[in-house]
């Protein structure tokens, strides 16, 4: 019983990707037919055109989110550690969470200005400090909890022991942190992966992540590539999920 | 061994040790008793260098330390928690002082091995520590500290966490230990009991201010460590 209900759940979050997944593979789908017309690999063709449009924009999504999520976690840890053992700590959290007061969007625009002032608006660089501006607050925020006087304590003991800060970072501190680590990355991969207001107002649409190139084949009315992005939309992160489950669950486990 | 002149703390307004001097010779255990909040693990942390003093001088075999990192006093300081790295089995628990000084693979397992038997925890080297009992991880956390030939062992309450029966068979042991290793040791706790039994002097710590007694005899007349009222209670508690 519990069984049937855990299949049935599946088959309800996979039955849109799945939709997506025919849809993008069907040369003509017209109603009322359950399965499209002829089927065609010449959108998932155009993925690996050397100039292909859709292929470059996932190439350069998975760049800046990789770019992001990498650069938010370490800063991000880093950050969290210094704030966790500063008498001020709770100031610092304070300002953590600024940028969180707003939508990604009207922030945006509220730092449009400055972008421009630098050179820095439509270009690759903007949109990563753009989005370095969100996801690295939201890694000091995740990473914060992590923090706690048994750690603190361990350091300690290291240092008597012999060990420098060095060793007690390699030695200890980051094989104890490696599951929030993950978690941290994933999430700020996702928060990347996903952005779409705060990428189109710095980006002014030269920057053409996968996002964007969602809802341009959504306003063109290209149902069969609109499905095609989507479903590789929803790919890199699923993937990353994956991977990020069973590391976090082995952690869970061994500690 | 070494030697603490005037040694004093603040915390903001609050004045945490005052005027704390003492001497402890080598192979000596000093036991120091008080409240919470006396100074105890204020007084230990300075020793250790994960605080400094804000006036006095520490010397250590004759040498100020005061100035020193942790890493380079020698001196060994453990927590009420056993503190044993999670990611890591007994055996590796026991080496790490002994990887962090590069010393060589073979030597570290035979050390290793050696303290294993010692401890009676040969069996359990290659287990995690959520897999040990309290009394077994506070035997691995000794091991641990005791591997390195620490100069001098601070330990905070560190039977504080153990019931009853565990803690009685542990304040045995590390007393057999503290003989065979000739351990100079602080040893900090609100027991008196426990005082009593580990320290071959006794201190008595009151609001940052620090008395050592010539002897447990004199510690134990002393109306103010309360040790008289607690023989009462016991004398008519049989009566």
């Amino acid at each position: 019983m519990q069984k049937g209900f855990t299949y049935l759940l599946a088959a309800l979050i996979l039955l849109p990707f799945s939709l997506l997944l025919l849809l993008s593979l069907a040369e003509g789908w017209s109603f009322p037919s359950i399965l499209p017309d002829a089927w065609t690999a010449e959108h998932w063709s155009r993925l690996f055109q050397l100039d292909g449009d859709l292929g470059q924009s996932l190439l350069l999504s998975i760049g800046i989110s990789l770019f992001v999520a990498t650069v938010a976690t370490i800063s991000g840890f880093l950050t969290s550690r210094f704030i966790a053992y500063s008498p001020f700590r709770e100031r610092y959290l304070i300002m953590a969470y600024c940028p969180f007061v707003l939508s990604p969007v009207v922030y945006a625009a509220c730092i449009h200005f400055f972008f421009i002032k630098m050179g820095l608006s439509g270009h690759i660089g903007g949109v990563l400090i753009g989005q370095l501006i969100i996801a690295y607050p939201f890694a000091v925020i995740i990473c914060h909890g992590h923090w706690n006087e048994r750690i603190r304590s361990m350091e300690q003991l290291v240092a008597t022991l012999g060990g420098s800060r060095r060793e007690a970072f390699q030695k200890v501190i980051l094989p104890l942190s490696k599951g929030i680590l993950l978690v941290c990355f994933f999430q700020c991969y996702l928060i990347s992966w996903f952005e779409y207001g705060l990428t189109t107002l710095i980006g002014v649409g030269k920057v053409q992540t996968m996002t964007l190139k969602v809802f341009q084949y959504i306003n063109e009315a290209d149902i069969y590539l609109a499905a095609l992005s989507s479903w590789l939309l929803f790919l890199p992160p699923a993937i990353l999920l994956w991977f990020n489950k069973r590391f976090v669950f082995r952690e869970v486990n061994v500690s | 061994m070494i030697h603490c002149e005037r040694l004093n703390k603040r915390f903001g307004s609050e004045q945490v040790l005052e005027e704390v001097s003492f001497s402890l010779a080598e192979r000596e255990t000093l036991s120091v008793l008080g409240r919470s909040g006396s100074g105890k693990t204020t007084l230990l942390k300075i020793l250790a260098g994960l605080e400094s003093a804000d006036e006095g001088e520490i010397l250590l075999k004759g040498q100020r330390i005061n100035e020193q990192s942790p890493q380079e006093r020698g001196i060994v300081y453990l927590y009420q928690e056993a503190l044993l790295f999670p990611h890591l089995n007994v055996f590796e628990n026991l080496a790490f002082g002994l990887r962090l000084r590069r010393t060589p693979s073979p030597e570290v397992k035979r050390a290793v091995e050696e303290m294993l038997a010692r401890l009676g925890l040969s069996e359990q080297a290659s287990k995690m520590p959520y897999q040990l009992s309290g009394g077994q991880k506070q035997r691995v956390s000794f091991g641990r500290a005791l591997i390195i030939n620490p100069k001098v062992l601070l330990l905070d309450e560190p039977f504080g966490a153990l019931d009853v029966e565990t803690r009685s068979s542990m304040q045995a042991f590390l007393k057999e230990v503290s003989l065979e290793y000739q351990i100079t040791a602080i040893f900090v706790t609100h027991d008196l009991k426990e005082a009593l039994l580990m320290g071959d002097r006794i201190g008595y710590m009151r609001a940052g201010k620090l008395d050592i007694y010539d002897s447990k005899e004199a510690f134990v007349q002393d109306p103010r460590t309360e040790a008289q009222s607690e023989i009462e209670f016991w004398k008519r508690y049989q009566s």
